[in-house]
């Protein structure tokens, strides 16, 4: 047996061990989320320095054009209408099914070759600082041309493909039942573009628990992708990357019907 | 009361000392009642080596919830305070009278004209039909209006597989066509995974078997690769994702259409 005082002195060097052992791990966690978010606001300014490299005013010849101009709230309004007609006639060239979202009018519509072939409100919208309010003539040069899809993230099927084998002989067939339409999957999407932003459509009726919940889900699991990406970034001392965001509320029918509509790397135009 | 005073600074300790035994031995009373209870519950652990873990796991949770909460909602809220910087919109009245500005100005309203001309080229005059595969309904537009809307039937999105490995989507092509063919009383000439469905041998290719007579409609036009748009015998199933790619319509529908669409009018499917 340990005489007392040995065991007081046991006591309390474990205490001062695990003291230690806290403030050590304190100052790491403090330290990892200085230099996290550091890091993470270094990023807004490195997507804007890419934008402004990309679509920022370039000199015609050896003149720099009058900078009076895009300030101009009449030249704004104007090219503000090009910009997407630009946009959109870029993607009437394709015979693919495209995508124009209107965020002045509230308006998403579905386009093949200039046509309009289906028309869904927005209820309510959102989006970046960066798309709204940043620097006019250079997000509506960017919004001049189509945006496309790099990748998307959807609570449903593109296709709800069923997979039905093929009978061996006639006594196995059974004739195709009704299809049940009665699913109510919530919908919720998330189209990635090559460009960095990211269009997140969300159904408006979320009234029920279950749509809810599975909203939820989806939301947190979009987090911890986007966050991982960027621990990974961190980890090469890269800055991670800003992703500039637009995201609407539709109907379900109609934000199902846009996901099942647009192909996987369809283009989408936007005017703000 | 100088004597007074130093026997009560004398007796001060002693009292102090008492009080702080008492309040130890009672700790430890309680403490010792804890522990005997805590034993009945989890015999062979102490209370307070028991507590102290659980104080250390709730701490855990907590930081690994702060810290969570921290890089999912706080960082891209941090994010987006970062990301602004704005245009300052002027209405410079001197501006606006320059001849450089006007330039500016007529050529953009020019550059929109031209683009807005080209684009509402795309949209014709001519009839055409718009189809809903998610919705399974059709429209009918002529002169750029509506002429007619209702049900039908596309794709089921079935996938038919064999022992053998083969395999067939049953979906509708979505995109831009032209009408290619119009037929009327048409005559449905059986695909090989039509007699795979059913579990029948395939028979050779011109084989009587594979035709079939009054199931397409009293008409069929086509948009190439096989697909037709199409009457039906199945009327109950229009409105419902259920065919093998092709678009099904009831009588009266698919008779208007097929007097206003001619062939090379446009068909949009999505």
């Amino acid at each position: 047996m340990l005489p007392i005082n040995s065991m007081e002195t046991e006591i309390i060097n474990d205490r001062t061990g695990r003291k230690k052992n806290f403030i050590i791990l304190t100052f790491i966690l403090s330290a990892f989320i200085i230099y996290f978010s550091i890091m993470s606001m270094i990023g807004p300014g490195r997507k804007l320095a890419q934008i402004k490299s990309e679509y920022g005013i370039k000199p015609i010849g050896n003149n720099l054009p009058d900078e009076r101009i895009f300030s101009d709230s009449t030249y704004l309004k104007l090219l503000k209408e090009k910009s997407f007609l630009q946009s959109r006639l870029a993607m009437a060239g394709t015979d693919s099914i495209y995508l124009t979202i209107n965020l002045t009018d509230s308006v998403v519509n579905i386009e093949i070759s200039g046509v309009v072939v289906h028309k869904a409100k927005i209820s309510r919208n959102s989006a970046s600082k960066m798309l709204i309010k940043g620097n006019e003539n250079l997000i509506l040069s960017m919004l001049s041309s189509p945006f496309k899809i790099s990748n998307d993230y959807s609570t449903i099927k593109k296709e709800p493909v069923m997979i039905k084998m093929a009978p061996k002989d006639t006594s196995e067939y059974k004739p195709d039942i009704m299809p049940d339409t009665s699913v109510t999957i919530p919908v919720n999407f998330i189209l990635e573009m090559t460009n960095g932003t990211r269009i997140y459509v969300y159904q408006e009726e979320n009234e029920k628990f279950f749509s809810r919940i599975k909203l939820s889900f989806f939301d947190i699991k979009e987090r911890l992708r986007d966050t991982w990406g960027s621990l990974r970034s961190l980890a090469l001392f890269k800055v991670p990357e800003y992703h500039p965001f637009i995201k609407i509320w539709l109907s379900r029918s109609d934000a199902k019907i846009i996901y099942r509509a647009i192909p996987k790397h369809g283009q989408v135009g936007i005017y703000r | 009361m100088g004597n007074n005073k130093i026997l009560n600074k004398g007796l001060q300790p002693d009292t102090e000392k008492s009080i702080e035994k008492n309040i130890h031995i009672r700790n430890n009373e309680i403490i010792k009642i804890i522990n005997s209870l805590w034993q009945k519950v989890r015999p062979g652990r102490s209370f307070l080596q028991d507590l102290n873990r659980h104080i250390v796991t709730i701490i855990s949770i907590l930081i690994f919830l702060f810290i969570t909460i921290f890089l999912f909602y706080f960082v891209p809220a941090l994010q987006e305070i970062a990301s602004v910087e704005k245009t300052d919109i002027t209405n410079d009245k001197e501006f606006k009278k320059e001849v450089s500005y006007k330039t500016q100005i007529s050529q953009i309203t020019r550059d929109i004209q031209h683009l807005s001309r080209k684009y509402k080229a795309y949209t014709s005059g001519q009839s055409y039909i718009v189809i809903n595969t998610s919705d399974n309904r059709f429209f009918l537009f002529r002169n750029k209006r509506i002429l007619r809307e209702g049900f039908c039937s596309s794709g089921s999105y079935t996938l038919l597989q064999t022992q053998e490995d083969k395999q067939w989507i049953f979906k509708t092509p979505k995109g831009k066509y032209r009408i290619q063919g119009k037929t009327t009383n048409p005559v449905w000439k059986k695909p090989d995974w039509a007699f795979v469905e059913e579990g029948l041998p395939i028979p050779p290719k011109d084989d009587y078997t594979r035709f079939e007579y009054g199931v397409l409609g009293d008409y069929a036009l086509s948009i190439g690769d096989g697909y037709l748009i199409h009457g039906t015998i199945y009327k109950r199933f229009l409105g419902m994702p259920v065919t093998h790619g092709c678009v099904r319509l009831n009588d009266e529908d698919l008779e208007i259409i097929f007097k206003t669409l001619s062939i090379g009018s446009k068909v949009y499917i999505f």
